[in-house]
């Protein structure tokens, strides 16, 4: 299976890290895209991408005064220089022994860990696995774009799944939504509207 | 709190009063110089003999430039940029001897960047990592370390331009003379002779590679032409007492040449008279010129120091002059080459990568039980009570 390594460990707790990449390496990964951290064995750390971080510093600023920046300064600030991106991800789940959970994990990634984007085939066993338990940590989060990083994660792992002929697996994931928000009637049209304006 | 600030806030105010009446007077010698550049400009062989003669007869260590064959107060305009030009930047640091630490050790780190101008590709880095430890200490003064650095630049960038694609162009930050203060006298006097010739020989391989060598002196300080335009102005009777004959002092090159170059446009080159120059001979001979690598309502100077070989080469010459102005524009509105500034970048060593170096060779002598002298009583007690951070101790 191709393994897409898009960076690695920075900082991590119970529920969340944070990966550090290079510029060049951010043409894969995504808003909302499930992002996965082998660990020992069998462990393996699911999370959810909520927010891309692009750092500057000092030269940066300047460069961007320049009268037009050069193609080889722009390339080199985003190959040589150590100007790490920050992707944050909202830890949603972990597979132990085979077994996947939408539990929080035993215990967070560690330092330089690295992170991998998650392919089609293995979105499909996360998200098809169990019933979307991993829903409500995305939630808890009030101080995310809840809205919006729902409708992206619910249309990519759509997509994951109807290239394998499930196309009912988002009328699934929206209809377990609208029971788990049926209390809370602002999120759950923040989170429709966004579904919405996805589809 | 350390400093009393109502004694330097009224320090402050008389140094306010005294700058006012210091620069009215610079505004009127800067008058005068410039009046004697417009005067002398021209009179280029009548110089170089006059200064030769004030070097013979009357002060040896007379320091300042002489004319070549352009005249003096020219401008010379932007040349095109050669379509492919492969530059190469180093720029060295250092980690000083320091016997109140835990281990005494020095580092020369060298960092070197080369891009190929007129392609998109992203520049290739490379770093020189030196640790000097043992018998290599003995006798390492801060100025010896600073003159292994400055070899170790020249080196790289050597090494850097053996078999890179032609035309190749080197730069370093600072004058191409290597300086120091105490080698030149004294038991090390020795040392600084191994180094110079070393240094020599490298600047001959860079001649013989057909290399573009420079140093690049931003926002500089000395006073060059100003003092061969005191030579110029002196009669016969000061030339006895030239050392303190300075009717133009305290004015620089700099602020002479602000109004002569437009954006863009370099000096006349001159040849560099010194003490020290003289071991530079034939094609290494010292040259300079000034560049405004500023704007229209902002002029920037700098001084660009050359080899012989490269100033008596107008096409040399030429896509120095286009490659350093695009590099300075490059960066912003604070002109400076890019190439250099992501050399220092390259090469710069932080405070807590001393600190890693020092604990990795402290790790290294316990781990094979050797005993290790522990930081100074001097020391241990800034750095416990936090004064790291306070400036020049």
């Amino acid at each position: 299976m191709t393994q897409y390594e898009i960076g690695r460990l920075l900082r991590a707790g119970t529920t969340g890290f944070v990966v550090g990449c290079r510029a060049a390496q951010i043409d894969a990964p995504s808003f909302g895209a499930l992002v996965r951290v082998s660990l020992d064995g069998d462990y393996q750390v699911y999370g959810l991408i909520h927010d891309i971080h692009i750092d500057d510093d000092g030269l940066v600023r300047q460069l961007v005064t320049a009268e037009g920046v050069d193609e080889a300064v722009i390339a080199d600030n985003r190959v040589n220089r150590n100007v790490p991106l920050e992707l944050s991800v909202l830890t949603v789940g972990f597979q132990l022994d085979g077994k996947i959970s939408h539990l929080l994990p035993p215990r967070p990634p560690l330092s330089l860990d690295v992170i991998y984007l998650c392919s089609a085939e293995e979105v499909r066993q996360f998200t098809g696995s169990g019933r979307f338990g991993y829903f409500r940590h995305l939630l808890r989060a009030e101080d995310l774009p809840v809205g919006e990083l729902l409708a992206a994660h619910i249309q990519q792992a759509a997509a994951a799944h109807a290239i394998a002929g499930d196309v009912e697996w988002k009328n699934a994931a929206t209809q377990e939504l609208i029971t788990l928000l049926r209390d809370d009637y602002s999120t759950l049209m923040s989170v429709l509207g966004a579904l919405g304006d996805a589809s | 709190m350390a400093l009393d600030f109502l004694q330097v806030s009224q320090q402050v105010k008389q140094m306010g009063e005294t700058a006012l009446q210091h620069q009215a007077d610079q505004k009127t010698r800067l008058a005068e110089t410039r009046a004697m550049l417009e005067g002398c400009a021209a009179e280029i062989e009548q110089l170089q003999h006059k200064v030769q003669d004030v070097v013979r007869n009357y002060d040896q260590t007379l320091r300042c430039a002489v004319p070549v064959n352009e005249v003096m107060n020219s401008n010379h305009p932007l040349p095109p940029m050669l379509e492919h030009v492969t530059l190469i930047a180093a720029d060295g640091s250092q980690i000083f001897a320091d016997r109140h630490a835990e281990v005494e050790y020095c580092l020369v780190n060298t960092g070197a960047i080369v891009m190929m101008c007129g392609s998109a590709d992203a520049p290739v880095t490379s770093i020189r990592s030196r640790l000097i430890y043992a018998e290599e200490l003995e006798g390492m003064s801060d100025d010896r370390l600073s003159l292994q650095r400055d070899l170790a630049e020249r080196t790289r960038l050597l090494e850097l331009a053996t078999g890179a694609p032609a035309p190749v162009i080197t730069l370093t930050d600072g004058p191409l003379e290597l300086w120091t203060t105490t080698l030149e006298e004294g038991r090390v006097a020795g040392e600084f002779k191994k180094s110079l010739d070393q240094y020599l020989a490298v600047l001959s391989q860079l001649k013989d590679l057909n290399v573009v060598t420079a140093g690049y002196v931003d926002k500089p300080g000395a006073d060059l032409v100003v003092r061969l335009l005191e030579v110029a102005k002196a009669e016969a009777g000061d030339l006895a007492e030239m050392r303190k004959f300075r009717p133009f002092k305290g004015v620089t090159d700099r602020e002479l040449f602000k109004d002569v170059l437009q954006p863009g446009e370099r000096s006349a080159i001159f040849n560099i008279q010194s003490r020290s120059s003289k071991s530079y001979q034939g094609e290494l001979g010292l040259h300079f010129f000034y560049l405004n690598v500023g704007k229209v309502e902002h002029p920037y100077l700098a001084r660009v120091e050359v080899p012989a070989w490269v100033a008596q080469d107008r096409a040399m010459l030429d896509s120095l002059h286009a490659v350093l102005v695009s590099q300075c524009r490059m960066i912003g509105p604070r002109a400076y080459p890019y190439l250099l500034h992501r050399a220092h970048e390259t090469a710069v060593v932080s405070l807590e990568e001393k600190d890693q170096v020092t604990t990795m060779i402290v790790n290294e002598l316990r781990t094979r039980g050797l005993e290790v002298a522990g930081v100074s009583a001097k020391q241990y007690n800034k750095d416990v009570s936090g004064t790291r951070t306070r400036y020049g101790t």
